[in-house]
């Protein structure tokens, strides 16, 4: 059959134009990627139009490039141990020495890989658990969708600290993947709602019920479909994540779970308070990985601004009221 | 002196990182104390922004850029925001088209009153209460509405209340910007009544915007009528009416007509069901011109033949269906949407199914469509039972049951090349694939009229108007070749010069594919234009039903008569005055 017998005839308002068209025909690629990366980079001129985006976004560079380049940067390796004990900053060791004789300005610096890594991982890691249980939940009716409430309610009414120092109590000497585990676990549930609501709006629109016309399943509605109406929510919800990810880590390394001989700005913390850095004066010791620490997520906090104005106009800065 | 005198004044909106665009072009006009003036124009010509900007109310990115405008000798263009507050007592009000959701849902209408009352001390304590009451009376409602919450009141009640707040300060000028086009047909014409009534009364002026020329005409005595920023048109009701000098207003006033009249026409639209027989199918074939009636009966046509394989062409049997929806809230008596309906849509009919909002119309359409299914009775299409159907039937169903939904804009995915909304059905239910599949989506959009083809399977939906996107919703749903369309308002949310064209293509595509169509609307003009059969339905009982002629010309149902005489008439407008 050939393809000119499927056109239809000629009616009244159409004017009967039929270009020639066979069989041999050059049917051009669809336009899929150019557009996509089209919207990517609209998307990070929006964020990078917002001016408090921006200095987050330095930020974060700045932190990223000190964990990639840690070695060419750090003066000393992280648990080179053999300087002298508890030295005042100096010109040699500019953040001054721990108790156990390791550089701290070094430790700084190499303590930024295990942040940024965990706060990319675990933020990735909840935000993909949060995205496929919140937006099946969203789209989904009936007992199932219960079954996910009654256990995203759990774990969003479980206090998350206690829960990862029992878990990670539990799960011994799992060193980093121990604890983006126990920080994803932990982690996705308010994700998890708040794509669930963002899906039950859009799953009320037409092109929902125009999709299901068209006979696509409930999978693809919902990834192919909604997923893509959701981009800004859910790279906001993914910087939220990595944020918390972060603050997580340092937290659970500062309480001594975990593995304490990596050198993260959690365990320097901890191994600073161990060895009462604030009376022997050494308030360097606690303050530069506490700064840190803040920095970054404050970094992550700041691109969620520009994120903001992704998904509503109104957000971006000098729009109008 | 005029109240009002605008002079070359130019409305700007200039969004951030975007190119500015002017709205508003040097308009000029005037409005003499006491006048009832009409702005008319379809979507994006200004008018709102016109509206917003003699009342001051335009906000960023929207600025004034040049002009004047002189409120009773003075310049309100460059007035401070605090004068402009105290002037807008005794001075100019507004009623907006959401006026009804600009409401408080918190704070009961009586607090509504006193915080204006208050705002502007003008009424003193003593007499509020007796002044609120004097207000509700004049826009028609019972003085219980002081103790209500918005949400408690219909849409209606609430756009009158919201003109009673702006009554309530005396306005010498006030701007309705599309007061009724939010509410439903019948409602609308009542509300319509008590503005000119009020008008009538009150003697303010009146500036009317709206883009329904006939309810425009209905009221007012001077209409401007205006396009792509700049009003192209001035001139009395009269004038308008039977020497439009501008070819848009021409255009505008060509679209409307009577249903009632024996024979119905409008541009770019095939008259039909002229001649009243008791059959049917007489009518229709009367209607369609000879052509066509070749095309029908002589060779195979290409749907017929693509369709071997699948099963015969089958009608829609509903049977005393009901739907009754359990109680939204506690204390409130259980909704009865369809209340025992039964009809046939025979194989290759065309049937309007109308009724105010309310009537259980959409009800009905979910119905059939398997989406809902009815508390009791049955609904059959051929062999297949759909009120029982599960997933794999409603799949099997939706085959040959395609729906083109009432609004263009959000029955689109906005992230989604049209090419990509028309590939689904093709792919999911031809059996077509690649190449194949691609010439198909090509050919459905040669169908519906958006050629090149090639740039449109290319856009994104923003990139399309309103009238362009409707083709697309057709032409997806006739990608599968179905036996049958669900039409839901598919033209009432298109601007007036776009609806005849859409309907024109719904009404040729019915015929050539031989596809049948329930036509779902209370528009009862487009109902005479494109059906042959007609039900009318009331609070989910079908009322009447019949020829779509033969029930619209000489309707018996006493419903049926005032849906007809709701509808905005220009020339019946003129008659009367």
């Amino acid at each position: 059959m050939t393809v000119a017998v499927n056109l239809p005839e000629p009616t009244g308002s159409t004017p009967p134009h039929q270009p020639p068209r066979g069989a041999d025909t050059v049917v051009p690629e669809p336009h899929g990627p150019a557009s996509s990366l089209r919207v990517l980079s609209r998307g990070a001129a929006t964020i990078w139009s917002n001016k408090k985006a921006r200095i987050g976004v330095v930020l974060l560079l700045a932190f990223v490039a000190l964990a990639i380049f840690a070695p060419l940067i750090a003066p000393y390796g992280a648990s080179e141990n053999g300087f002298g004990r508890n030295e005042a900053p100096s010109g040699s060791h500019w953040f001054g020495t721990t108790a156990a004789g390791e550089d701290v300005f070094s430790q700084i610096v190499f303590g930024a890989r295990i942040s940024v890594l965990v706060g990319f991982i675990a933020g990735f890691l909840s935000t993909l658990i949060a995205v496929v249980v919140g937006l099946s939940w969203g789209y989904i009716r009936g007992p199932i969708a219960d079954v996910i409430n009654f256990v995203v309610n759990l774990v969003l009414v479980i206090p998350g600290l206690p829960l990862m120092i029992v878990i990670a109590a539990y799960l011994q000497n799992g060193g980093m993947t121990m604890i983006i585990f126990v920080v994803v676990l932990t982690g996705w549930a308010y994700g998890a709602r708040v794509l669930r609501s963002q899906t039950q709006s859009i799953r009320g629109r037409d092109f929902i019920t125009a999709a299901q016309f068209a006979g696509d399943g409930a999978a693809r509605i919902v990834f192919h479909e909604i997923l893509p109406n959701m981009t800004s929510l859910i790279t906001g919800s993914f910087f939220g994540a990595a944020t918390s990810a972060i603050l997580a880590e340092s937290g659970l390394s500062f309480l001594g779970i975990g593995d304490t001989t990596t050198v993260s700005w959690g365990s320097m913390l901890f191994w600073a308070s161990n060895s009462n850095a604030l009376l022997t004066g050494q308030w360097v010791l606690l303050f530069a990985p506490g700064l840190c620490i803040a920095l970054l997520a404050t970094s992550l906090t700041l691109i969620n601004f520009g994120v903001d104005g992704l998904s509503n106009p109104r957000l971006r800065e000098g729009s109008g009221r | 002196m005029s109240l009002l005198e605008v002079n070359g004044l130019s409305v700007v909106y200039e969004p951030r990182g975007a190119e500015p665009t002017y709205a508003v072009r040097k308009a000029s006009f005037s409005l003499e104390r006491g006048e009832f003036v009409g702005l008319v124009g379809e979507s994006g010509s200004g008018k709102s922004t016109l509206g917003f900007a003699v009342t001051r109310l335009a906000k960023a990115p929207a600025r004034i850029s040049e002009g004047t405008i002189l409120f009773d000798g003075r310049d309100i263009a460059s007035m401070e925001e605090e004068e402009l507050r105290k002037q807008r007592r005794g001075g100019f009000a507004m009623v907006l088209q959401s006026g009804m959701n600009a409401l408080n849902p918190v704070r009961s209408i009586r607090k509504h009153f006193g915080d204006i009352f208050a705002a502007h001390g003008h009424v003193p304590k003593t007499k509020r209460l007796a002044r609120a009451y004097d207000l509700l009376e004049k826009v028609e409602l019972p003085r219980t509405v002081l103790d209500r919450f918005p949400g408690e009141l219909s849409g209606g009640m609430r756009q009158r209340v919201s003109i009673a707040l702006a009554l309530s300060l005396e306005p010498q000028l006030m701007v309705f910007d599309e007061p009724t086009t939010a509410l439903d047909v019948l409602v609308q014409h009542a509300v319509m009544g008590t503005i000119r009534d009020l008008q009538k009364s009150e003697n303010f002026t009146a500036l009317l915007i709206s883009h329904d020329l006939g309810i425009v005409l209905e009221s007012t005595s001077r209409v401007m009528v205006m396009s792509e920023g700049v009003i192209v048109e001035d001139g009395t009701s009269q004038q308008i009416l039977q020497a439009p000098q501008h070819q848009y207003t021409q255009m505008l006033l060509g679209h409307y007509a009577d249903p009632r009249a024996e024979v119905v026409q409008v541009p770019g639209l095939v008259v039909r069901g002229s001649t009243i027989s008791t059959t049917g199918h007489s009518s229709v074939v009367a209607a369609v011109s000879p052509e066509r009636g070749e095309t029908a009966t002589g060779t195979p046509s290409a749907p017929a033949r693509r369709r071997a394989g699948r099963p015969e062409a089958s009608a829609i049997v509903v049977d005393g269906v009901t739907k009754v929806y359990p109680r939204p809230r506690r204390g409130q008596d259980a909704v009865t949407a369809v209340d025992g309906v039964s009809f046939t849509l025979e194989q290759g009919q065309s049937m309007a199914l109308v009724g105010a909002s309310g009537s259980g119309k959409s009800t009905l359409a979910k119905l059939v469509t398997g989406i809902e299914r009815p508390t009791s009775g049955t609904i059959h299409f051929g062999e297949a039972r759909v009120d029982t159907l599960r997933r794999k039937g409603l799949r099997g169903l939706r085959r040959e049951v395609q729906m083109v939904f009432q609004d263009p804009y959000s029955a689109l995915n906005p992230l989604h090349t049209v090419e990509y909304a028309l590939m689904r059905p093709v792919l999911n239910y031809t059996g077509l694939h690649g190449g194949a599949a691609r010439t198909r989506v090509l050919e459905l959009l040669e169908t519906v009229g958006l050629t090149p083809v090639e740039q449109f399977a290319a856009k994104l939906p923003h990139e399309l108007s309103g009238g362009q996107r409707q083709r697309v919703v057709i032409a997806r749903a006739l990608a599968c070749d179905p036996q049958v369309i669900i039409a839901d308002e598919p033209v009432s949310m298109l601007d007036v010069s776009l609806r005849a064209g859409v309907l024109a293509l719904l009404d040729d595509l019915r015929v050539t594919f031989g596809v049948s169509m329930l036509y779902i609307t209370h528009d009862l003009l487009s109902a005479r234009l494109v059906t042959d059969q007609i039900m009318v339905l009331n609070q989910g009982r079908v009322v009447e039903s019949g020829l779509t002629a033969q029930v619209l010309r000489f309707p018996e149902d006493p419903y049926t008569m005032e849906l007809l005489d709701a509808i905005p008439q220009p020339h019946r407008a003129g008659a009367r005055r």
